[in-house]
């Protein structure tokens, strides 16, 4: 059992400030959201559907009305919340129906996307992008101090790729990761504390920053196309994927292919994110989305099942497949989303750790798969009590016993480096943050 | 408790029918089955006696013994059997010169031919096990094995009562040819205190070498005893069963005898009786088995039947529509001498608390370009839906108020109140066009039509059920209307949008509540009466359809019990003369065909492409499901072009045909079973949000909203 490392998700939430949080009773932000549509609603002849579109439409002209309203979509939150849940999940058991059952990424650009659009609808371009950089990029350095740092003790070094010039100046990526960051990629473990190739359980997950990012810069003009020809925008990257897939575009360097191919699988989710958020979808029948999601995700599914499905060969690994099921299921959760301005009832008592998930939802990402292979490495040395071995070899055999270890490992991380979130956004650092009032020091 | 089960009861038909599919799947090996065949692996793990012994292995009790059959005597075994054409063949060669021999059978085979098992037995053949349905043992698992003895036991007690100690494992041959991969499967059979059989002569009569190869094959050199292998089954057997016919008089004049297994080896009986529990159970799998396969022979013809019944009934709608449409879009089309009707018509209204619609619906009708007076009967309404009405004080609107008595009364009451001889209903829901009730009226410039029915359409089909319904409608009133228009039977005048003469009504005695289908009743009495009901394309009226799963199913639940109540209750126009016998003996059987049987057998539709998709040429069933989904879709464009209506709803199509389609017939499936077991049903109201404020591009009646 090892980590997949191709799959990954990270997201970078736009939280309320706490002090908003635990100042302004959650009843205020749906009154408010409430009267909004009121004074919005001029053509809401129709139910509540049109009045919330109407509401969309002008919030793009009224100047931050969206987000003082601190409307946090609780929807939204659920799916990031299982989208990173599922990540961490499928990194430890591989599994390759995972990413079929609930296709995280997608979902994860998809909601990135959806937030995108709503800066972008009420702030000017330059600002938004700087915000979102200066919000990615110091998690990304804390991680490269203490890895690149490792990775230089355990002896990697300029000469490691035979053109140290190069390897000095790609070590940039870990600046500003335009493209994937390099690392070590057999490089020694410790032995029973970190197993051999922690520095590529490290360093692979980072394509997703580096997809992100791209996807932050190009934004602005993503968004001018999606307005001019919404439909022709949203699917032009699972054009690019089939024309990927089938040879009609081929491309030099695996910099650049590794790109195009995760703008091909995965555009289309973060287009569709910003279409919901320009009201795209809502102008369509409601009966278009349903009636041909599933054909495309059919399609996808079929194409993944003839091209050798199976554990280590996954969706990840099948752009093509991955672009169509992501598509499709995004298409099916955002025309479902329901708008939650507060948890329903049988989803309030999972508040708190859907909340911290989602304020640490970088922290969690960067540093998962780290812990995952330092727990298996932990778990190899239980193989040294004999009474384990031969009276509970399933706990020493199955994964499943890890997972609890995977999370409270996680979760040290989470208080050793999530401050630097904060400080990224300009707020007090806090130890757990999981909403709850007071949270400035752990589990106080 | 009894709705409950009444839900539950077209379920378990289905999912019994689906097991019974499945079962039968089982046995005709299209489930586990496992066609690999291991090659040749080294052997020098099997000890060198036992390649070198006899064809007899006795592992039994950790023991590696092997047996040999005496000189001049020859057993026969037959592999892969019982076989329904080829086995009796066989035992009637053998009985003829009285000689017994081995079969192996199949767990498969035996299932499915039992009696075959029972005359080996009886005619004192020995039976050996040949594994439930034939895999390599060598591939498979222990657990596996296990399962493929237990089976193969079962279909053999089930079928003799009785059970065996011997086994062969399938795709063996001679000792020597044991290797490293299946003498541990001999090891293991052992230890499950079963003597396994090979070969000493191969016959390879498989390869059908000519019945005079067979028998050079099948004959031992000098003397010696031997085991010879044939087959009973797998193929054509002919040149076996012609190869004994002479191999066995031939060996017997050569001093052999031919017996079975343990005779030949001077033993105790292979066989033991079953009793008890064992024998329950094997006799139950067989009779299940049976069961499966009649099952399966009538669920097929059920199959061929829809299929017929759907083609036909595509078909005859095309053509019938086409004709409709020729006719009354022809040039200069007039209804009938007293064309154009410019009489003075009464709407009527009945309304059970409709307040949210009741307006829309009012004020739609004020538009009329036709003259008429508008009754609105409030049937007992307790939200103010008659107050609603007065409240709006416009001219030429009465409202009639009952206590709360039922649509029909509320309708017989508007009758009474009505001023004029032409008589439109419509539903407090629905919103007509300023044109409706003017075309709606036009039929009866001929003085033989009685009552015409309108152009329904669903107004809010934004949703997925409200497409799959607006497709329903389109489809229903374009095509399924026209052709029951040109066979004069139409079932039903939508509730929605209809007129009658009141001439017509009187002579049938007015609206009655025999039926949930108040609509379907009083149509099949006009017909009888001999009057003719037409069908008006463009008299439309808008109306709100169900937009939840439940509110849909109590609608169609109450119509398909309705129509099947309004069926029984006509029945007597089969056998009447006149008017009303040819309804009976035309209409009727065609609407209880359409209506009633063919959606009865839809579900074998899905239940075949579940199996097809699972065991069957799973590329065939989805080819085959396109196929008709494409036949559909062409249908429905069709109607879709008739009506002038956008055809993207029809992208839904595909969906519908798996998720709706199924729903429309498990309701159905309900209301046989309502209608067997005589249950009541309550007049269930659809809960109305008034969204349908307007026909599409006309400005809302209500323009300021006050409705919602």
């Amino acid at each position: 059992m090892s980590t997949y490392p191709t799959d990954t998700t990270a997201e970078l939430p736009e939280l309320p400030q706490p002090q908003a949080r635990t100042t302004v009773p959650e009843q205020q932000g749906s009154e408010q959201q409430g009267s909004e549509q009121q004074g919005t609603g001029q053509q809401g002849s129709e139910q509540q559907g049109a009045g919330q579109q109407g509401a969309e439409k002008t919030g793009a002209g009224k100047k931050g009305a969206g987000k003082k309203g601190g409307g946090r979509d609780r929807y939204f939150d659920l799916l990031r919340a299982i989208a990173l849940f599922r990540v961490v999940f499928y990194h430890l058991m591989g599994w390759a129906w995972l990413p079929v059952v609930f296709p995280s990424m997608g979902v994860m650009f998809a909601l990135a996307g959806n937030l995108m659009a709503r800066s972008l609808a009420t702030r000017p371009a330059l600002g938004v992008v700087r915000g979102r950089l200066r919000r990615l990029l110091p998690p990304l350095w804390l991680l490269g101090a203490v890895g690149v740092t490792g990775m230089l003790v355990a002896g990697w070094g300029p000469e490691e790729e035979g053109h140290p010039g190069w390897w000095w100046l790609h070590l940039a990526y870990w600046i500003l990761p335009l493209s994937d960051p390099p690392y070590g990629d057999a490089l020694p473990g410790v032995h029973g504390l970190i197993s051999d190739g922690w520095a590529g359980d490290l360093g692979v997950p980072l394509w997703y920053l580096r997809a992100y990012l791209w996807f932050v810069l190009l934004s602005p003009f993503l968004l001018r196309a999606l307005r001019r020809l919404p439909w022709p925008t949203i699917l032009a990257p699972v054009a690019l994927s089939a024309a990927l897939e089938f040879g009609a575009l081929s491309v030099p360097g695996w910099r650049l292919e590794a790109q195009l191919s995760d703008f091909g699988a995965f555009g289309a989710c973060w287009l569709l994110g910003m279409a919901h958020q320009e009201g795209v979808l809502r102008r369509l029948p409601r009966y278009v989305v349903p009636s041909l999601a599933p054909a495309v995700a059919g399609i996808g599914l079929w194409y993944a099942l003839t091209h050798d499905l199976r554990e280590g060969h996954d969706l990840d690994d099948m752009p093509f497949a991955q672009s169509l099921w992501s598509f499709a299921a995004v298409l099916l959760l955002l025309h479902l989303s329901p708008s939650w301005s507060e948890w329903p009832a049988g989803l309030r008592r999972w508040d708190r750790l859907i909340t911290l998930l989602n304020s640490r939802a970088v922290t969690i990402y960067l540093w998962h798969n780290v812990c995952i292979g330092v727990v298996e490495a932990l778990w190899d040395r239980l193989w040294g009590i004999s009474w384990l071995e031969t009276n509970a070899s399933w706990v020493l055999e199955s994964p499943w016993p890890q997972l609890p270890a995977i999370w409270l490992l996680t979760a040290a991380c989470v208080i050793c480096f999530g401050w630097v979130e904060d400080l990224a956004a300009r707020r007090r650092p806090r130890l757990w943050p999981d909403g709850r009032v007071g949270a400035g020091t752990h589990r106080s | 408790m009894s709705l409950r089960l009444r839900h539950l009861l077209p379920l378990v038909v289905l999912v019994a029918m689906m097991a019974m599919l499945m079962l039968r799947g089982y046995v005709h090996s299209e489930i586990l089955a496992d066609y690999r065949i291991r090659p040749e692996a080294a052997a020098d793990k099997v000890p060198q006696k036992v390649l070198d012994g006899g064809p007899v292995v006795d592992t039994r009790n950790g023991q590696q013994t092997s047996l040999s059959v005496p000189d001049h005597r020859i057993v026969l075994t037959f592999d892969d059997g019982p076989d329904p054409k080829w086995t009796p063949e066989v035992l009637d060669v053998l009985k003829k010169h009285h000689v017994h021999a081995v079969f192996f059978i199949t767990g498969t085979m035996a299932s499915r031919y039992p009696d075959l098992v029972r005359r080996m037995v009886d005619e004192g053949h020995e039976i050996g096990l040949h594994t439930f349905n034939h895999p390599d043992l060598s591939y498979q698992s222990k657990k596996r094995i296990d399962w493929e003895l237990t089976q193969n036991q079962l279909a053999l007690a089930g079928a003799a009562g009785i059970r065996t100690s011997l086994f062969r494992p399938p795709y063996s041959s001679s000792t020597d040819a044991l290797d490293n991969a299946s003498w541990p499967v001999t090891q293991f059979v052992g230890t499950r205190g079963y003597l396994t059989v090979f070969t000493t002569a191969d016959s390879e009569d498989w390869r059908r070498p000519g019945a005079r190869e067979i028998i050079r094959n099948s004959t031992p050199q000098g003397g010696k005893g031997a085991i010879v292998l044939m087959h009973d089954s797998g193929g054509d057997r002919h040149q076996t069963v012609q190869a004994l016919d002479t191999y066995l008089p031939e060996l017997q004049g050569k001093g052999y005898t031919f017996e079975n297994l343990t005779e030949a080896l001077k033993a105790p009986s292979a066989h033991t009786p079953v009793t008890g529990l064992d024998l329950w159970k094997g006799k139950a799998w067989v009779f299940l088995v049976e069961a499966s396969d009649d099952i399966t022979a009538v669920l097929v013809v059920g199959l061929a039947v829809i299929g017929v019944l759907v083609f036909a009934r595509f078909g005859l709608m095309l053509l019938l529509s086409a004709i409709h449409t020729r006719r009354t879009r022809r040039k200069g089309f007039v209804w009938g001498p007293d064309a154009p009707v410019t009489e003075p018509a009464s709407v009527l209204v009945p309304a059970y608390n409709e307040a949210k619609c009741i307006e829309s619906t009012v004020r739609s009708l004020m538009k009329s370009e036709h003259p008429i007076e508008i009754v609105v009967i409030d049937d007992g309404s307790s939200d103010g839906t008659a107050r609603i009405v007065e409240d709006l004080h416009l001219p030429g609107v009465r409202v009639v108020r009952q206590l709360n008595a039922g649509k029909p009364a509320a309708l017989n009451r508007g009758i009474a109140n009505a001023r004029h001889d032409l008589i439109v209903m419509m539903d407090g829901d629905t919103v007509f066009e300023p044109s409706t009730v003017r075309e709606l009226v036009q039929p009866f410039a001929d003085p033989k039509v009685g009552a015409v029915a309108g152009n329904a359409k669903v107004g809010n089909k934004d949703t997925l059920i409200g497409a799959w319904q607006h497709i329903e409608y389109v489809m229903g009133f374009n095509l399924d209307r026209r052709m029951y228009d040109v066979l004069r039977c139409m079932p039903t005048i939508p509730g929605a949008v209809g007129a009658f003469r009141r001439s017509a009504l009187d002579r049938v005695g007015g609206m009655s509540d025999d039926t949930l289908a108040e609509d379907t009743d009083i149509t099949m009495a006009i017909h009888r009466d001999g009057w003719h009901v037409v069908y008006a394309e463009k008299a439309r009226a808008w109306t709100e359809a169900p937009e939840s799963v439940q509110q849909l199913w109590s609608q169609r639940y109450r119509w398909c019990y309705g129509t099947m109540q309004a069926i029984w209750k006509h029945r007597r126009a089969l056998v009447e003369s006149g008017p009303s016998g040819r309804f009976g003996r035309v209409g009727l059987p065609l609407v209880s065909l359409f209506m009633v049987v063919a959606p009865l057998l839809a579900p074998l539709i899905d239940l075949f492409l579940v199996y097809g998709l699972l065991f069957g040429p799973t590329g065939k069933t989805i080819a085959a499901w396109f196929g008709v989904l494409a036949v559909q879709a062409g249908c429905a464009a069709y109607a879709f072009v008739l009506d002038r209506e956008r055809l993207t709803p029809l992208i839904s199509l595909p969906l519908q045909q798996l998720l709706y389609r199924q729903l429309m017939y498990i309701v159905l499936l309900q209301s046989w079973i309502t209608a067997l077991t005589g249950g009541r049903l309550r007049w269930q109201k659809l809960r109305r949000k008034g969204q349908v404020a307007a026909p599409p591009g006309v400005a809302a009646a209500t323009a300021d909203g006050g409705a919602a």
